[in-house]
């Protein structure tokens, strides 16, 4: 089978961490390269995360340094929902062979971008600040990748706040300038993650297995259950593996095309993803793909089967 | 129900012809002691508006004290909705000339003036920008517990249709929406999630021309009007959605409700005027709205006939 490059921006994060893994055990997707950004925990630790992750799964991926900081305002993280190392408190070992490359995450990706001209997808799971900067440095970059798939936003409600989803809120501005940029997008927004999530059930199934991986999947979502309960929710989001499944089974997913701009300046909505699907005065744009519907069944399927895969 | 005891009420719209058929009900139901109408600017200019609230009473048989009110929203300029309602607001079949005339003083005076003098706690029903009413909590902060609740039709919490973010009434005037809202005073808010469901079918439309009274000719030809705008969009039917303030109050049991914590946006590139509802708690606050979220739409359009119907016996 051909895969296909893919380049991952994280801000690991329990979710990233089972997104990054999910993507390594996807046969459809290759890896070229990941960085990390602040978002879910400081940049510092989200990177190191990402190192661990890989090192868990025995992979060889580069990890590139990004931004310590979003574009415009003060970084917020989510230590309430990922804990306060951002792996759910999970302690996994550093490789000892990793490496640090001296490029930046924004470089790095401009240069394989250049690489796999129209064919790199870039998968975003965190806030967009590096990307911004990539896009901003390199003007070109949008038109040389394949498309663009990011979990943030929402159509209709938020969660960090009542009216933003997290990502976006963090780094408003930088959703901003992707959802300008033109490049080819699809967002995968609370509307479609809050639909990919594992039950207590299934959590625990994973637990069972008695795999690195499959106890590692349990083990790291622990704080976030309690927001679970808290808001009444169905299970445990996988909000990060919905683009990394949606580039491999794109078939699972439903959606529509329409217009989406980024608020900046709400009083109460900064960050809010203003996703043009209903009003009477039509944006005269469509630059994203909405991810609206999922398959859950096969979803949570491919995802347990593909993560037990790795042991 | 003439058993039950009259709800005392103050009409505050722009009417408008969803308005007007809000209006129009509302004095059919025999639910209400109407104190009041008070014409709002939104649809159109305060001046077109106080002359329609005028012509939709005299055709109603409503004679009650009508004033007209704030001239533009509180901090802006006004914006308008021709192409919804026509030039004239409420254009459509042909309307008696006013039989009366307005009370010479602005609308936060009248306001005032029947809230004070009734003996029970009143209850504003607001279909337009919600400028007045805010200019009457402004003005008479005192008056805000002899409120018994806003009954307004506007914004909404999934979405908008003016722009994506917000619909039109709390548009025009988000910094009224916010005084209204953040006053204390119990809010009813019919938005587009449940307004847009309220669809008035072309089968309705027949069932109101068969009534064959002057009203119901008139109350035809309006949803034939504000239809045709609405079809081009897309629409099955008309959105009833100043009528869905009032039936509430009338026919509760039609609508599915929920208490939700609701902040307006007033700044913002794209979020001005949004209607936030804080779904999950998270900010910790009681709930200041009882937000309408669901219809039974043909109970609704039922209702809705029926009451036009009865301009058949009140002789109009």
């Amino acid at each position: 089978m051909n895969r296909m490059p893919i380049w991952m921006d994280c801000d690991t994060g329990t979710d990233d961490a089972v997104a990054i893994m999910l993507a390594h055990a996807l046969p459809e997707l290759e890896i070229k390269g990941i960085s990390a950004v602040c978002g879910n925990a400081e940049q510092e630790k989200t990177y190191w995360n990402t190192q661990r992750v890989i090192g868990l799964v025995g992979a060889r991926y580069p990890v590139y340094r990004g931004a310590e900081r979003p574009l415009m305002k003060p970084l917020t993280t989510a230590a309430h929902a990922h804990g306060q190392n951002g792996l759910g408190g999970v302690e996994l070992p550093v490789p000892a062979d990793a490496a640090v490359p001296e490029l930046p995450a924004w470089d790095a990706l401009y240069e394989c971008a250049r690489q796999y001209p129209g064919e790199l997808r870039l998968i975003a799971t965190a806030p967009l600040t590096n990307i911004a900067i990539a896009f901003t440095k390199h003007p070109d970059l949008p038109g040389l990748l394949r498309d663009m798939l990011v979990m943030g936003g929402s159509a209709g409600r938020g969660n960090i706040t009542p009216a933003a989803e997290f990502n976006f809120f963090v780094d408003p501005h930088a959703a901003s300038v992707v959802f300008r940029s033109g490049v080819k997008l699809t967002m995968c927004g609370l509307d479609v993650t809050l639909q990919a999530y594992l039950t207590r059930a299934q959590l625990d199934g994973f637990a069972a297995s008695g795999t690195r991986v499959g106890r590692f999947v349990s083990e790291c979502t622990r704080p976030g259950r309690k927001l679970v309960e808290k808001f009444g929710l169905p299970g445990f989001s996988m909000h990060d593996c919905c683009p990394v499944m949606f580039a491999a089974h794109p078939e699972l997913f439903g959606g529509e095309m329409a217009g989406v701009v980024i608020e900046t300046r709400g009083d109460i909505t900064s960050g809010k993803s203003v996703t043009d699907l209903y009003s009477d005065k039509q944006f005269p744009f469509k630059n994203a793909f909405v991810v609206l519907k999922l398959d859950r069944e096969r979803f949570i399927s491919i995802l347990t089967e593909r993560l037990l895969s790795l042991g | 129900m003439s058993e039950m005891k009259k709800i005392p009420l103050i009409l505050d719209g722009d009417p408008g012809h969803d308005d007007a058929i809000a209006w129009t009900i509302a004095h059919a139901s025999g639910r209400f002691d109407i104190l009041a109408c008070t014409a709002a600017a939104g649809n159109t200019t305060v001046e077109k508006t106080l002359y329609n609230a005028l012509r939709v009473c005299t055709l109603i048989g409503l004679r009650v004290p009508v004033a007209g009110g704030c001239p533009h929203p509180l901090l802006t300029d006004l914006m308008v909705a021709p192409s919804v309602h026509g030039e004239s607001g409420l254009d459509g079949p042909a309307l008696p000339e006013p039989a009366f005339a307005p009370e010479n003083i602005p609308s936060v005076e009248l306001m005032a003036r029947v809230i004070r003098a009734c003996p029970d706690k009143v209850t504003i029903v607001s279909t337009g920008p919600m400028t007045n009413t805010a200019a009457l909590l402004l003005s008479y902060p005192e008056l805000k517990d002899r409120i018994e609740r806003v009954s307004m039709m506007g914004g909404g919490l999934g979405f908008g249709n003016w722009t994506p973010a917000a619909e039109f009434n709390i548009l025009v005037d988000p910094d009224a929406a916010k005084i209204v809202f953040e006053s204390g005073v119990p809010i009813m808010m019919a938005g587009l999630d449940v307004t847009e469901k309220a669809l008035i079918l072309p089968q309705d439309f027949e069932r109101i021309r068969a009534q064959g009274t002057a009203v119901s000719d008139v109350v035809w030809q309006w949803l034939e009007f504000f239809y045709t705008f609405h079809k081009n969009i897309g629409y099955a039917g008309a959105p009833m959605h100043d009528p869905c303030a009032v039936m509430a109050l009338i026919h509760p049991e039609v609508f599915t409700m929920r208490d939700y914590y609701v902040q307006i946006e007033t700044n913002g590139e794209y979020c001005r005027g949004a209607t936030v509802a804080d779904w999950y708690g998270t900010l910790g606050k009681k709930p200041n709205v009882t937000a309408i979220v669901d219809v039974d739409r043909d109970a609704f359009a039922d209702r809705l006939v029926a009451l036009i119907g009865r301009y058949k016996e009140m002789g109009a």
